[in-house]
């Protein structure tokens, strides 16, 4: 369980299912407990595209273990993060069947949007990330990322954590992508970028990157690739990409977009470090959350 | 109520579903592979066939479930007043008392084919 957060484990087997057992309907299981939850942590340890490094399989039990020692008090905006209604649903356990896995991880997180809540995604390899999309349909999809993503397949792969952008921008609601701190990418990737619906801000200018008018009455769905903070900070990760960004430069980001955003997640996490990957990605989750309830605790037109 | 039981498992596309004591048409179906140590979970979302309610739940595949028994059937349009309209029962010439829907034109002397679970009717 996400530290902070209240648990809303699935469990495994069918105990605690026995009203369905007894012929009644059951609907929805245990999520009608759900009431005034405000965010849902979801894994998905999705580690089959994996290139270089394998592990992202670890990155969701990496990311809870890592968050253990943060403080439940977040004096900037005087919140307690075990008040804001946060639970955790557990994983969705992953299997290699990608397309099926996403449609079943997509219903999942779309259930938290029908209960008004946000979920909070932790890969896992990014590819989850279009579940995430798919399930929140957002205008603007808002990615912290080493890599551009938008091969249109990798190794004829289509569902491969390199694509996941192209796939995005094939989602219906999806109107543009603005990906933050690329510094690499294929030719045919930096061809497709140039396309009006991609922005890409190199890391040297994230600093001073902030949104603006475009994302003003427009949903948003943020993604954290943890290869976009440099590997010297992240080095539990599958592609480390040198000269990236700095994790203030990244909890600036996130602070600014929380809240616009809908969907949030953190992903490419992997168990080849001592947690420095984790830990980051743990605090961007809580940094996340801080934020987005203290916009939403403000009055209208403050 | 109408209603017959049946496993998770059965369910598809397409057929119906009672959920929270709605009767719902199911437009997407996906199962969870149980992995060594779990059970198969299916995700059912579906949309309410008579007040049009987005609704899903998620349930072991080998859990018991209740399905609707909604009847097709041909009426015809017997007079229409205001939002109410006679509806003849082309079947037992039972004459039934039905709300215009919103988005459509009806006239007397016209066939419609309508769903019918007890007291809950929509045209088709």
């Amino acid at each position: 369980m996400f530290p902070g957060a209240s648990d809303e484990r699935e469990r495994s087997d069918a105990n605690g299912q026995t009203a369905a057992r007894d012929g009644e309907t059951d609907a929805r299981g245990r999520e009608s407990d759900r009431g005034g939850v405000n965010f849902v942590v979801v894994g998905a340890p999705l580690d089959v595209s994996t290139t270089f490094q394998p592990g992202t399989r670890f990155g969701p039990r990496r990311i809870r273990t890592f968050a253990e020692p943060f403080d439940d008090y977040d004096r900037r905006t005087d919140q307690h993060f075990s008040q804001l209604g946060v639970t955790d649903h557990g994983d969705v356990r992953a299997w290699d069947d990608v397309e099926a896995y996403l449609e079943y991880l997509e219903g999942t997180l779309r259930d938290v949007v029908w209960d008004d809540a946000v979920p909070l995604m932790l890969g896992g390899e990014h590819t989850v990330s279009l579940a995430g999309v798919r399930a929140v349909s957002p205008e603007v999809v808002v990615c912290l990322d080493a890599h551009l993503d938008l091969y249109d397949a990798y190794d004829g792969n289509e569902h491969s954590h390199a694509a996941v952008m192209r796939r995005i921008l094939e989602v219906e609601s999806v109107e543009e992508v603005i990906l933050l701190g690329v510094r690499t990418g294929s030719e045919e990737e930096w061809g497709r970028a140039a396309a009006e619906d991609v922005t890409v801000v190199p890391p040297v200018d994230v600093a001073d990157w902030e949104p603006g008018a475009e994302l003003e009455n427009r949903d948003v769905y943020l993604s954290v690739d943890i290869d976009a903070a440099d590997p010297a900070y992240a080095p539990g990760t599958g592609t480390t990409e040198p000269f990236g960004l700095e994790p203030r430069e990244m909890r600036d980001v996130v602070r600014a977009l929380a809240p616009h955003a809908g969907g949030f997640d953190v992903v490419e996490v992997n168990d080849r470090d001592d947690g420095q990957a984790a830990s980051l990605a743990g605090k961007l989750l809580r940094e996340f959350v801080f934020s987005h309830a203290d916009a939403a605790s403000e009055p209208a037109g403050e | 109520m109408a209603k017959q039981q049946t496993e998770v498992r059965e369910l598809q596309e397409g057929s119906y579903v009672m959920i929270d004591d709605a009767a719902c048409k199911i437009n997407a179906y996906s199962t969870a592979k149980p992995g060594k140590h779990g059970s198969a979970k299916a995700r059912v979302e579906a949309k309410g066939v008579f007040d049009g309610k987005k609704r899903s739940l998620s349930q072991p595949v080998d859990a018991k479930i209740w399905v609707p028994i909604i009847d097709r059937k041909n009426g015809q349009i017997v007079s229409v007043d205001g939002n109410d309209m006679q509806v003849m029962d082309l079947e037992t010439y039972e004459t039934i008392t039905m709300r215009v829907p919103e988005d459509k034109d009806v006239s007397p002397d016209e066939n419609i084919e309508y769903l019918e679970m007890e007291d809950q009717r929509k045209i088709v």
